[in-house]
């Protein structure tokens, strides 16, 4: 049987969620039989590859217009999405920004930041230019199954995976649907 | 008791006639979720988490506020039940923030509970993100505007336990907050600093300033306990971690305070900044010096051998344990024949052959008369009975010659020899209560008295165990000046007052068991250190006479002993065996000689 082809990468996050991957340990060699990681932000390969994948992984929020080509992207690549970790689902600690606007967000990290002399607020073309609202994947893109968790247990995500190989959307049981 | 016959869920249930929907469904294990309501407070239907379908009814309605009927069919969780709590938690959650991962409710959090019950996985709508302000200018607490979802179960338990009314609902619509005094900070409020709302709060919005991020429920343990702070004997419950005490609650299923507790119970217990006295201590020449337990009691046993009964004095506080004031009163009085055995504050006279009343009791009578007595500064759990009451349509008459904080609840205002006109309105009502204390004395007492047949009473007490200590035979006018050899049993009180030293002889033999450092330790020739409040165990009565259990939260610091350990240890060193063989027993002991104390 050909391998399910799987892609992952972030957006507005900490790479925490990847970690939490990774912590799935020696059960991914069990995995690896069944899947092939094709993109990723830990493989050589960056962008998913343009014949698609079945399950495209998201982590971290809407905090960029980079962001959002990026979630558009995997979209489109992909056949199952999935938002990961809190950050992907629900915005999470990049949205905290939205209590006081981008501007003075900005500003308090690059002007006025105590360690910060003479700072300037980054402004490259090649830069994403940050959204007035963070939220997170959905709000952009279609999104067909949420992991919480800030970030998701190793179980959870182990869970997920064996779920959608057997075909199924998964559901959380209690122990693996949590908020932190 | 009128019970009606329902179905919930396709189950057969009876229920009181006059009960909630809510309440019928807990009492057979049905499980309705809930927000706003809280079995200490009256059901407001606000939050709307606990809709249920009753058949016939047009719309959904709230469980908490729903009065049962007969042959209701009530379906808890069907599909339409379901769809709208999620609805009502989608709404929740798209105002202000509910970001779990930097919350110190996280983990502990009712809001965050319903998340995942009805697997709330994203956010539907998007969040308003309006920025509301944090009002940290509590010195015990702070408030999360931000986290709040506006249930009102701290402004209900201001007002309705509490009976304080500082905390109310401000501004309209999304604006709204909980505010204080009409928009005044915290801190400068007319705050009382029971902290019933930090209890009661479902999310992160109240929070403790000490404890916060020391570690959630699952992380932490709880050991039931009794407040040692004054002779109401609050239910407590002391949450730990790692030995250490993070917070104390009140205990809702106490029947004395009904999770009331104030700010000298939940708060000031955790700032005691005394310095603790870890190890006994014995006076060789001009200075204490530390020594073994033996050597202490060695040494306290040959100071009490060198003279006669008559040359020795005992005295205690109320902070002792009913089980320590067993043992003193058996070891001076039964084992040395010393007479001059006392406390140092006295106790209220009971008068006898009067009805004792609780707390709870005040709230359904329709006069009080404060006789003596200004539970706000003393005793201030009583005082929230007595100003709820006052809320619920009671009148208080205050019978006092001093200023007393009650004043301003009181519809009469008497002096203390005025106190017959107090009894005769009250001998009008229909259930009078007479709450008195340390300010009245003879014969204003007979003069309450009076109301016997039909009144309820109840004397607070001066100090923490005065009630047993008064059972046991120590209100009986000790004076240090006789004493040759004085041991002094004061626990965790602050003898700094000039009253208790001035009284003894420079060349009295000093015995002092005290948890903190003193000028009376360190006058004393011997000290015995004596577990604090949260690391003992044994036994206190209140007011009421009723005895409860003290249990130990944490482990006991250094060497230190509980009050009775120590006398227990030394009635061995001095008479050759322990006198009782276990805790169980002492307590036994203890409490059968006090509520067999005649009133």
């Amino acid at each position: 049987m050909a391998k399910v082809k799987i892609a992952t990468d972030w957006l507005g996050g900490c790479a925490g969620c990847h970690m939490s991957v990774l912590d799935i340990d020696e059960r991914i060699i069990g995995l690896l039989d069944a899947v092939e990681f094709t993109s990723s932000p830990v493989t050589d390969l960056k962008h998913p590859p343009k014949d698609g994948v079945t399950v495209g992984i998201l982590e971290g929020a809407i905090c960029n217009t980079r962001n959002i080509e990026v979630a558009k992207m995997m979209r489109e690549r992909c056949q199952i999405l999935v938002a990961l970790g809190n950050c992907a689902t629900f915005g999470n600690i990049p949205a905290m920004r939205n209590l006081v606007g981008t501007g003075e967000a900005l500003k308090r990290a690059y002007v006025e930041t105590e360690s910060v002399v003479d700072g300037l607020i980054p402004a490259s073309p090649e830069l994403g230019i940050p959204v007035e609202r963070v939220t997170g994947v959905d709000k952009v893109v279609k999104v067909d199954v949420f992991i919480p968790g800030c970030p998701p247990s190793a179980d959870a995500i182990y869970f997920a995976f064996t779920e959608l190989l057997a075909g199924r959307i998964p559901e959380f049981p209690p122990e693996y649907f949590k908020y932190d | 008791m009128e019970m009606v016959n329902l179905t919930i869920n396709g189950r057969s249930v009876s229920a009181p006639s006059g009960s909630t929907i809510l309440k019928a469904a807990k009492d057979v294990g049905i499980d309705i979720p809930t927000l706003c309501d809280h079995p200490s407070l009256t059901p407001i239907g606000a939050c709307r988490m606990c809709t249920v379908e009753v058949e016939g009814q047009r719309t959904l309605v709230t469980a908490c506020t729903f009065p049962v009927a007969d042959n209701m069919v009530v379906q808890t969780e069907s599909p339409r039940v379901v769809k709208a709590r999620k609805l009502v938690l989608e709404l929740l959650f798209s105002e202000r923030n509910h970001i779990c991962p930097s919350c110190e409710s996280s983990g502990n959090c009712e809001l965050q509970e319903l998340g995942y019950r009805y697997g709330i996985d994203h956010w539907k709508y998007p969040a308003i993100t309006k920025r509301f302000p944090i009002d940290a200018t509590h010195r015990y607490m702070f408030l999360e505007h931000n986290r709040c979802v506006l249930c009102g179960r701290c402004e209900r338990g201001c007002g309705e336990l509490a009976a304080n009314h500082t905390l109310g609902l401000g501004n309209r619509g999304s604006d709204s907050i909980i505010n204080c005094d009409a928009m005044t900070p915290w801190g400068s409020s007319t705050c009382v600093s029971c902290g019933t709302c930090l209890q009661l709060c479902p999310t992160g919005a109240i929070s403790d300033k000490r404890s916060a991020f020391m570690g959630r429920d699952t992380e932490t343990e709880r050991v039931k306990s009794t407040c040692n702070r004054c002779s109401i004997g609050c239910g407590i419950e002391v949450a730990t971690r790692s030995n250490n005490v993070l917070r104390i609650e009140g205990d809702w299923e106490a029947v004395v305070n009904g999770g009331r507790l104030c700010e000298n119970g939940r708060f000031a217990p955790l700032f005691e900044s005394r310095k603790r006295i870890t190890k006994p201590l014995v006076k060789t020449g001009d200075r204490q010096t530390e020594a073994t337990w033996d050597k202490a009691l060695s040494t306290a046993a040959e100071l009490l051998g060198s003279v006669g009964g008559a040359e020795i004095g005992a005295v205690t506080t109320s902070d002792a344990t009913n089980e320590a004031l067993y043992l003193l009163s058996l070891i001076f009085r039964d084992n040395l024949k010393v007479s001059n055995v006392g406390m140092v504050n006295g106790a209220v006279p009971v008068l006898p052959g009067l009805p004792c009343g609780s707390l709870q009791d005040m709230l359904q009578s329709d006069i009080i008369i404060a006789a003596g007595v200004d539970p706000v500064s003393d005793q201030p759990v009583a005082s929230f009975f007595v100003k709820r009451a006052v809320d619920l349509g009671a009148r208080l008459i205050l019978v006092d010659d001093k200023e007393n904080e009650l004043a301003p609840f009181a519809s009469k205002k008497l002096g203390i020899n005025e106190i017959s006109t107090a009894a005769d309105i009250a001998g009008e009502a229909a259930s009078p209560f007479v709450l008195y204390g340390a300010g009245i004395a003879g014969d204003a007492m007979r003069a309450l008295a009076k109301l016997g047949d039909k009144a309820l009473f109840l004397a607070l007490q001066p100090g923490v165990n005065t009630y047993a200590a008064d059972a046991l035979g120590f209100n009986n006018g000790f004076t240090p000046k006789s004493a040759k050899v004085l041991f002094a049993q004061i626990g965790e009180e602050g003898l700094t007052t000039g009253h208790m030293l001035a009284g003894i002889d420079d060349k009295t033999a000093l015995i002092v068991q005290a948890s903190y450092q003193s000028p009376l330790t360190q006058r004393a020739d011997i000290v015995l250190p004596a577990t604090i409040w949260s690391e003992r165990k044994g036994s206190l009565t209140n007011s009421e006479g009723r005895v409860q259990k003290v249990n130990q939260a944490i482990k006991p610091q250094g060497e230190v002993k509980s009050d009775w350990e120590i006398l227990s240890l030394l009635a061995e060193t001095l008479t050759g065996k322990p006198p009782v063989t276990s805790l169980e027993e002492l307590s036994t002991l203890a409490q059968q000689k006090i509520t067999n104390k005649e009133i």
